[in-house]
């Protein structure tokens, strides 16, 4: 039988922000009853293994996801060649539907003072869905 | 004989960021060893190259986007994103190479003749109208199709980069005055480019996306530009033709798992030359290819055919995956318009 459960989708770029955004989520998710889906969106340079910040993967996430007090079962890792703000739009849209997109504040390539590269301004403009800005609260437990 | 404009290269000063980055300046370097293969001589035209103007890049780009990427650079730059830097003087590399588009343009104009090809940094096809992205500041030949549609004039550009130039495609998404083709490895970077992708509603039809499977081979990437593409680049007539010639989808590159060898793209080039509708309407806009000397080979390859000038290039590839997808992609595709059709009405 298909989990008709609304979604709630999250990104992950493997920034102390993105962790944070990850533990608001997943409590959100609980009250919404939702599943709780982990996007991270491969780049070019991590697409060729060239990224400086080296390999992102689900482990660090999920475990923020499940200590939140999500079911491990309700959390699921996504990854998807692409560009993150367009990569979390897109799962805004049929078949995904996510009710909810979430951010965190700053990604990990973005600069403080500019708007250049912001992620999370930019889904504030184009999402057709509630977008949370998770800001950064201090180092994730 | 048939004159090469060549309007570059640009950038190789003003924008680095360092060596483990992919698109540095030695990537002109490279492409110019390949202009130089050809062995043209006197053929050669070197176009004089001035910084694209407020005015010019506004016709693509917004103001406020123009202004916060000057005031990025002018405060000392940084990482964009994870892909994509500026420098202090990236600003400048961007107008210039922006300016060197319009400069072949403005050359072939003024000869009546030629082929035009522009090697410059930072590519531009991700660039969209208020983002940098995917290495690209400005959108080059976004900036040179409109200087030429501001005239009314139509203008065809193919991008057979190995990424889908989402920048260029937004841009246009609702101009009837531009037909944008693109080839490109799917799913990859930047993760539009699907063939249900077909314009906005006042020019339908005139995005023709054509994504194909890791492993496709130069006869799949010919197959859509000449067999699929072709009636529609037939029936929009173009006054231009401007390329986004990338060469990373050469299987040689580091960055995309197509299979292209330096061979598919004179055959690519050839096909993509009898869309020109005069002599001196055709200019080549560098995008990727990060593989020195695959880069230098694709360009004496493409450049070689269109001006029957070089070495012999290396075999063209075939039998990779892809060629039914595409059949099936035409479905999906020509239900999107119908759709976008359906949604504005009659």
């Amino acid at each position: 039988m298909t989990d008709q459960r609304v979604v709630v989708v999250v990104g992950y770029d493997g920034s102390d922000d993105a962790r944070s955004a990850v533990a608001w989520a997943a409590t959100a998710a609980l009250a919404l009853g939702a599943r709780l889906r982990v996007v991270h969106a491969v780049g070019l340079l991590e697409h060729a293994g060239m990224a400086g910040h080296g390999h992102v993967d689900g482990v660090l996430p999920l475990k923020t996801a499940v200590e939140a007090g999500l079911d491990p079962a309700d959390v699921e890792w996504h990854v998807v060649d692409g560009d993150p703000c367009g990569a979390l739009l897109r799962m805004a849209e049929p078949p995904e539907s996510a009710v909810l997109l979430v951010v965190g504040s700053r990604g990990a390539g973005a600069h403080a003072g500019t708007l250049l590269g912001s992620t999370s301004l930019e889904l504030a403009e184009h999402a057709p869905v509630p977008v949370t800005i998770v800001p950064r609260s201090g180092p994730p437990g | 004989m048939t004159t090469l404009v060549v309007a570059g290269p640009t950038g190789i000063a003003e924008h680095d960021g360092g060596s483990y980055h992919p698109e540095q300046p030695a990537r002109m370097f490279a492409v110019m060893d390949g202009v130089r293969a050809l062995g043209l001589d006197d053929d050669v035209v070197y176009a004089p190259v001035s910084d694209a103007t407020h005015a010019e890049l506004s016709r693509v780009h917004s103001p406020a986007y123009l202004a916060e990427l000057e005031a990025f650079c002018a405060r000392g730059g940084g990482d964009i994103d994870p892909d994509t830097y500026a420098r202090p003087d990236s600003w400048l590399a961007a107008r210039r190479a922006a300016g060197a588009g319009l400069a072949a343009l403005a050359e072939l104009d003024r000869r009546g003749e030629g082929v035009a090809f522009v090697p410059v940094r930072p590519p531009g096809h991700h660039a969209t109208a208020d983002r940098a992205m995917g290495f690209c500041l400005v959108n080059n030949v976004a900036v040179a199709a409109a200087s030429r549609t501001a005239l009314g004039e139509r203008v065809l550009i193919v991008d057979w980069d190995v990424h889908h130039g989402n920048g260029t495609q937004a841009i246009f998404w609702d101009d009837p005055d531009v037909l944008y083709v693109s080839t490109h490895q799917h799913p990859l970077f930047p993760g539009t480019g699907r063939p249900d992708e077909v314009g906005g509603p006042g020019a339908p039809g005139l995005t023709l996306n054509l994504p194909l499977p890791p492993g496709a081979t130069g006869d799949v990437v010919r197959s859509a530009i000449d067999e699929m593409a072709r009636p529609a680049m037939e029936e929009f007539a173009p006054d231009w033709v401007l390329v986004s010639c990338g060469f990373d989808a050469h299987q040689a590159d580091p960055l995309g798992e197509l299979e292209l060898s330096s061979g598919d793209f004179a055959e690519l080039a050839r096909v993509v030359a009898e869309f020109v509708p005069r002599p001196g309407r055709l200019a080549l806009f560098l995008e990727g290819g990060y593989n020195p000397g695959s880069l230098a080979t694709s360009v004496e390859a493409t450049l070689g055919a269109l001006l029957d000038a070089g070495g012999r290039p290396p075999a063209p590839t075939s039998g990779g995956p892809g060629m039914a997808q595409l059949q099936a992609d035409r479905t999906e595709r020509l239900r999107a318009i119908d759709r976008v059709h359906t949604e504005v009405g009659p």
